[in-house]
């Protein structure tokens, strides 16, 4: 084939061209470690990519749904454990006044302690949520005190008023995985997520019953503590049993799923390098032959090119 | 015997036909790189010779042409490879920049972890998507949080910003589009207005003989410049004119312009071509024009349909969920997003302004249920079958993918046309490209010939002298 010294200028030029343009691609790839950056690059490798990233933003938000549902069931669980001592202790002077030996001033003293319990039972029941400031047994309706207490001119609580509601939030912590770890205050429709301290599916009515109990104990009626708040309070320290299991299967759930939440991170980010990194050792070879070749293609090119009759002619 | 007067002509005619031909190879050398130059030849032949009784005798030589050492098909070939290259070429171009537009690329190492290197999109409508939706789970586990809900009016207005300057990209590009095609449509009037000029000095020129070179070359040129813009077909006509038609339309018969193009606005306000006298709508099977039109009328508008129908389907599913809601103050009634497509998407100002009057709650009396802003979480994992029954995020992703196919095939095409063209203009080069050693030796095989011709002249000089000293001696 006669080859003309454009065609040759022309073919040396784009062949530069291309092993450059190879140099820079492999360069780029090795600086950024990335073997796609554009669409273009790599179409079906950047929907995955897109795809696991907003997979990845979707875990990272679930495990922070995680960790504020964990501290909130923790605080729910602190409250527990005060109601379940004050439920204890309720229990106790109620069998002490039905042992029957207790004179009329003793039971007083014990409606006295029982008074007390009470105040410190209305007080855990407007318990409010240390980050965020709202009542935790409110149900949603959360950002007043659900319990507003109705006392006498002694200042002794001899009723309370339930302000909140019955509904408790759904918190998403994996994808079509919600869980709750509220629990309303007074549930009395029969249906839904048991209440705390009023619930009609169990008969729990702690503080109308720490009510009674200390009235009974302060009138003297030690057959009504025998017969009737003994067995009132134990519906709701059973109930209160019941909200710590639940609180307990709520923590150890949340706790699986965190679990999951950073395994799924794990192999999404695993899939996004696969899909998206550039292989180091495999791009570094490439570029060492790109490179070879250029220097190659220099020298033989400029060696060729000096060659002419004209250096022959005289 | 025609004697020494005859062999001293019969000198000079070579003489004549050497320098010839030694101005041909200098001409050739002086346009070794000249664009689209076509290497000239000279054709050198025998003057009719003398019947003599010994038999014929020569009686020198004379130039019978210079000629332009051409392959008509590969000319041929080179046009419409032009027309495929051009084609290719505008596609990338317009595909190129939506891609820009879509600003959906991966930026570098932002990170390491156990199981390799982490990556991360810039700013991309992608994770603007997924940091909405995330905004939002972060209001229903924290429906009173007055961080979360500003978190989530960020997390809004990003998107809706993202949207809004995708929606002008693409606008700005269809803009730069029809103006491109409206350049293209300008050079290639000018271009047929040229090869008919040049039709008509071809035709004067030829018209006494010999052929017009550099004015053939030219033309070539042009008609080369006019397939990259859009494909044509021609054909030679009388005294070595080139016919030129589009889309079955003749605009270039001999030396006359027969029409010319223009752009004319179609039913979607996009520039089409047509004859501009004739009026006749052209349908363009090649070149940047048709590139251009195919991207923008195909790619682009899908791409742009489609950020407006993702925005769209956004405003309406969020909107009816969020309307239905109540704030923390109790209002209900109000939208999330206003406007109806990706250029018009904006964050209701009133919950930008204050963000507790984002209806994330359920019911009127409790500001703490998380009911509505659960749900509009949740539509990132929802079937929307507006979006052909995905997500909102596998929509979009597939609408990146598709663009990055088609900006890919694009990009694979110019790789694969540009080899051709490559190897079509070697194939041109070694028929009509100058080689510099090739008329070097030309050159000098002309000065021998031009050398040996002085050298008859002056031998028959001094055979003259001799017969003439003869005389007088």
């Amino acid at each position: 084939m006669r080859v003309t010294d454009s065609a040759f200028n022309s073919s040396f030029i784009n062949q530069l061209n291309g092993l450059t343009s190879q140099q820079y691609n492999l360069q780029n790839q090795v600086t950024t470690g990335l073997r796609i950056q554009a669409p273009s690059d790599d179409p079906g490798a950047m929907e995955d990519t897109l795809n696991d990233q907003a997979n990845v933003a979707a875990q990272t938000q679930y495990g922070n749904n995680i960790t504020t549902l964990q501290t909130r069931a923790t605080s729910i669980y602190t409250v527990l454990q005060s109601l379940q001592a004050a439920s204890s202790q309720a229990g106790e002077y109620a069998t002490s006044a039905g042992n029957g030996v207790q004179d009329p001033s003793a039971l007083q003293t014990d409606g006295s302690e029982v008074n007390g319990l009470l105040n410190q039972v209305v007080a855990l029941a407007n318990t409010q949520d240390p980050s965020t400031g709202q009542y935790l047994f409110g149900g949603t309706a959360s950002s007043q005190p659900p319990f507003v207490a109705t006392k006498d001119a002694n200042g002794n609580i001899t009723g309370v008023t339930y302000q909140g509601n019955a509904t408790v939030n759904q918190t998403d912590i994996g994808s079509g995985v919600s869980v709750t770890v509220d629990i309303p205050g007074a549930n009395t429709t029969g249906t839904g997520a048991r209440g705390l301290f009023t619930d009609s599916q169990s008969g729990a009515d702690f503080i109308n019953h720490l009510i009674s109990l200390r009235d009974d104990l302060n009138s003297g009626n030690a057959a009504a503590v025998t017969t009737t708040d003994s067995a009132n309070l134990q519906k709701d320290e059973d109930n209160i049993t019941y909200q710590v299991a639940n609180n307990g299967v709520a923590q150890t759930h949340l706790d699986a799923a965190s679990t999951l939440v950073t395994n799924n991170s794990t192999s999404l980010n695993t899939m996004i390098s696969n899909s998206s990194s550039a292989n180091m050792v495999q791009t570094m070879v490439q570029l060492n032959a790109a490179q070879n070749a250029y220097q190659a293609a220099l020298e033989s090119g400029v060696k060729v090119m000096q060659l002419s009759i004209l250096n022959y002619l005289s | 015997m025609f004697g020494l007067l005859g062999t001293l002509n019969l000198a000079a005619s070579s003489l004549q036909a050497q320098m010839t031909g030694l101005e041909v190879s200098g001409q050739n050398l002086a346009n070794v790189n000249t664009t689209g130059y076509t290497r000239q030849r000279v054709n050198l032949g025998t003057t009719t010779d003398i019947g003599t009784a010994d038999g014929p005798q020569g009686t020198g030589v004379e130039v019978t042409s210079i000629e332009q050492t051409v392959n008509a098909l590969l000319n041929s070939q080179i046009q419409n490879q032009n027309s495929v290259s051009g084609y290719w070429n505008g596609q990338q171009t317009a595909l190129q920049s939506a891609q820009d537009g879509l600003n959906e690329f991966l930026s570098g190492a932002s990170g390491s972890s156990s199981t390799g290197t982490t990556t991360d999109s810039s700013s991309g409508l992608s994770s603007q998507l997924s940091g909405f939706f995330d905004a939002a789970q972060a209001v229903a586990t924290s429906p009173t949080s007055t961080s979360a809900r500003q978190t989530l009016i960020s997390a809004a207005q990003s998107l809706t910003t993202s949207f809004n300057q995708i929606s002008d990209q693409f606008s700005s590009l269809n803009t730069s589009l029809n103006a491109s095609l409206s350049g293209n449509v300008t050079s290639a009037n000018q271009l047929l207005t040229d090869i008919a000029g040049l039709n008509k000095q071809i035709s004067t020129s030829e018209f006494s003989g010999g052929n017009a070179n550099d004015l053939r070359d030219e033309r070539e040129q042009d008609l080369e410049n006019l397939g990259s813009l859009v494909s044509f077909s021609s054909s030679t006509g009388a005294n070595g004119s080139v016919n030129v038609a589009i889309g079955g339309q003749t605009l270039v018969s001999g030396d006359q312009v027969a029409d010319t193009l223009q752009t004319y606005s179609g039913t979607n306000g996009n520039l089409y071509v047509q004859t501009a006298a004739g009026g006749v709508p052209l349908t363009l099977t090649g070149g940047s024009m048709q590139g251009t039109i195919a991207a923008r009328d195909g790619t682009l508008a899908t791409l742009q349909s489609g950020v407006d129908t993702l925005a769209g389907t956004l405003i309406t599913q969020v909107n009816a969920l969020h309307s239905a809601g109540y704030s923390m103050t109790g209002s209900t009634g109000a939208n999330f997003f206003n406007g109806s497509n990706a250029g018009t998407i904006t964050v209701n100002a009133a919950l930008a302004a204050n963000p507790s009057l984002i209806q994330a709650s359920g019911s009127a009396t409790a500001t703490g249920d998380n009911t509505v802003a659960l749900q509009i979480a949740q539509l990132a994992s929802a079937n929307e079958t507006a979006l052909g029954g995905q997500t909102f995020q596998a929509s979009y992703t597939q609408m990146v993918g598709a663009m990055g196919d088609d900006l890919q095939t694009a990009n694979d095409q110019v790789s694969s046309q540009s080899s051709v063209s490559q190897m079509l203009a070697t194939q041109q080069s070694s028929v009509s490209g100058v080689s510099v050693d090739e008329e070097m030796t030309n050159l000098m095989s002309f000065q021998k010939a031009y050398e040996a011709s002085s050298e008859l002249v002056q031998t028959v000089n001094a055979m003259l002298e001799t017969t003439i000293q003869m005389k007088t001696s």
